[in-house]
């Protein structure tokens, strides 16, 4: 089974658990919140960063972070004024983000950078370095949950009220905010935008179709991660296929599988 | 002991105001309804004791200090207006909706122990929520949900109780079960301020009509005097105009 032996293997299998069970940890909570195209919409602002970072001569990876820092940093405090018209502000940032990063690619006549290399890495392409990075980013995101879990509950729930207990629930939306941002900034250049936006999606809605309890959806997504990492990885291997592409699909496929199962079930 | 004070309060929403000059005194013990007709401020009045919105005019005093200064949110317990309602299909179960109580006043850091699982298996069997305790919150009725609220905002035996239109969307049988229940927990020490629609009710369970019309605060006092004052001025009460 060189599958599990091959050295560039080994890392891909890491890396992609790394990322199934960080990131449906915290799309759960952007999902339950109605910012499922969070992830994505950051991945666009990111692009800008890149391009704006190689037009004045800074560390890609660096400015990509930073932008998305500060884009999802403004993202909440937009939603936090205007609550009814989330999606229509994730848009809005979105085609803003898109917008800067065309200008500054324009601009940038000396050529610089590949963006494809910055936006679009590959599971199969990981270094040991990236492996170090995404390994401590996901130990910070799962600490930051499990210290917090039943406030970070509470917010997604019934921000409101949260609020009435005394929660501090501008800091945790804003550190919420922070940690999504590094999560697509960081993990993007590794395993490419598609797997990290979809992999804090697809797992959630999986889930959601079979929990009954938060506790059900949270556990349950990063199962259905896992498993959506490991046979992905197994098709892409023995099929020759992109894995980020085939993994998404299998979480994809999952999905469809669930609901054809409650639906059946709902029919009898 | 004064629960709540209210100072000279006003509210403006940015075009024109909703009520102004409004004071008034709640003593430990009482049990007060917010009523009125729809748009006189009567959640928005809740909402600025509860720290939900800041008053643009006037302050705000719970256990006499500020309310943007007091610190002791677990001594009150909250009810909105039904967030389950809101979010049918969010993935919470009965039992993690009454836990979530056990964090009012109690900071980020709180651990779940042993005194707060007591706390929410005694809440749960109050309540008669022990059987729906794995149940989805959404999936339950109107009724059940409100009891489910209730449970969370007692959870930590809270001395003054917040309610948003607590009967709104539920049958006659689980109002009048809510009502009582309320009255109950008010027989017990329980300080209780609740917005409601439903006059008869409010009329039947509360000691204090808190009435608000289109220019502020139209009577505070007993409820059955409220009653007399109503058929008196023929002021909007409880949601239509009263001759």
């Amino acid at each position: 089974m060189e599958i599990f032996w091959l050295d560039f293997m080994q890392r891909a299998w890491l890396a992609g658990f790394f990322m199934a069970v960080l990131c449906p940890v915290i799309g759960c909570f952007l999902v339950l919140r109605h910012q499922s195209m969070i992830g994505d919409g950051l991945g666009h602002i990111a692009f800008a960063g890149v391009a704006g970072g190689a037009l004045l001569g800074f560390q890609p990876v660096l400015s990509a972070a930073a932008a998305t820092v500060l884009g999802a940093l403004l993202i909440e405090k937009v939603r936090a004024k205007m609550r009814d018209y989330s999606d229509l502000i994730l848009a809005l940032f979105f085609y803003a983000g898109m917008g800067l990063a065309v200008v500054f690619t324009s601009l940038n006549r000396g050529g610089g950078v590949s963006l494809s290399s910055v936006l679009f890495g590959s599971l199969m392409t990981i270094s040991t370095l990236d492996l170090y990075i995404v390994g401590a980013l996901g130990l910070f995101v799962i600490a930051f949950v499990a210290l917090l879990y039943r406030p970070l509950q509470y917010l997604a729930f019934d921000e409101v009220s949260a609020r009435v207990a005394g929660l501090p629930t501008v800091s945790l939306n804003l550190w919420l905010s922070v940690l999504t941002a590094l999560t697509v900034a960081l993990s993007m250049r590794i395993v490419g935008i598609l797997l990290v936006a979809a992999m804090m999606v697809v797992p959630v809605a999986c889930s959601l179709l079979v929990a009954r309890s938060f506790s059900g959806t949270l556990l349950g997504a990063v199962c259905f991660g896992l498993f959506s990492v490991a046979a992905g990885m197994f098709l892409s291997y023995y099929a020759n296929l992109a894995p980020g592409g085939t993994i998404v699909l299998t979480g994809v496929a999952c999905f469809l599988l669930c609901l054809a199962l409650r639906l059946a079930r709902g029919a009898r | 002991m004064d629960t709540i004070r209210l100072e000279n309060l006003g509210f403006n929403y940015g075009d024109g105001w909703i009520f102004r000059h409004l004071s008034l005194t709640v003593p430990a013990g009482d049990f007060a309804a917010v009523i009125g007709a729809n748009g006189v401020g009567k959640s928005t009045l809740l909402r600025m004791v509860a720290r939900i919105l800041a008053p643009t005019e006037g302050k705000v005093f719970l256990y006499g200090t500020e309310v943007s200064h007091f610190r002791d949110w677990g001594r009150l317990g909250y009810v909105p207006q039904n967030p389950a309602r809101r979010q049918r299909s969010f993935p919470i179960s009965v039992e993690e909706v009454v836990q979530l109580g056990r964090w009012d006043g109690r900071g980020l850091f709180h651990r779940f122990d042993r005194q707060d699982r007591e706390a929410v298996e005694a809440t749960l069997a109050r309540f008669e929520l022990r059987d729906l305790r794995h149940r989805k919150v959404g999936e339950l009725s109107g009724g059940q949900q409100q009891r489910v609220f209730l449970a969370r905002a007692m959870v930590n035996d809270p001395e003054l109780l917040l309610l948003d239109e607590p009967a709104t969307g539920i049958d006659a049988d689980a109002k009048e079960a809510l009502y009582r229940m309320l009255a109950d927990l008010n027989g017990r020490g329980k300080t209780i301020v609740m917005v409601s629609h439903d006059l008869e009710m409010a009329a039947r369970y509360a000691k204090t009509a808190i009435c608000l019309d289109d220019g502020g605060l139209c009577f505070f006092g007993p409820i059955r005097e409220g009653l007399h004052h109503r058929h008196k001025h023929g002021y909007f009460f409880g949601g239509s105009r009263m001759g």
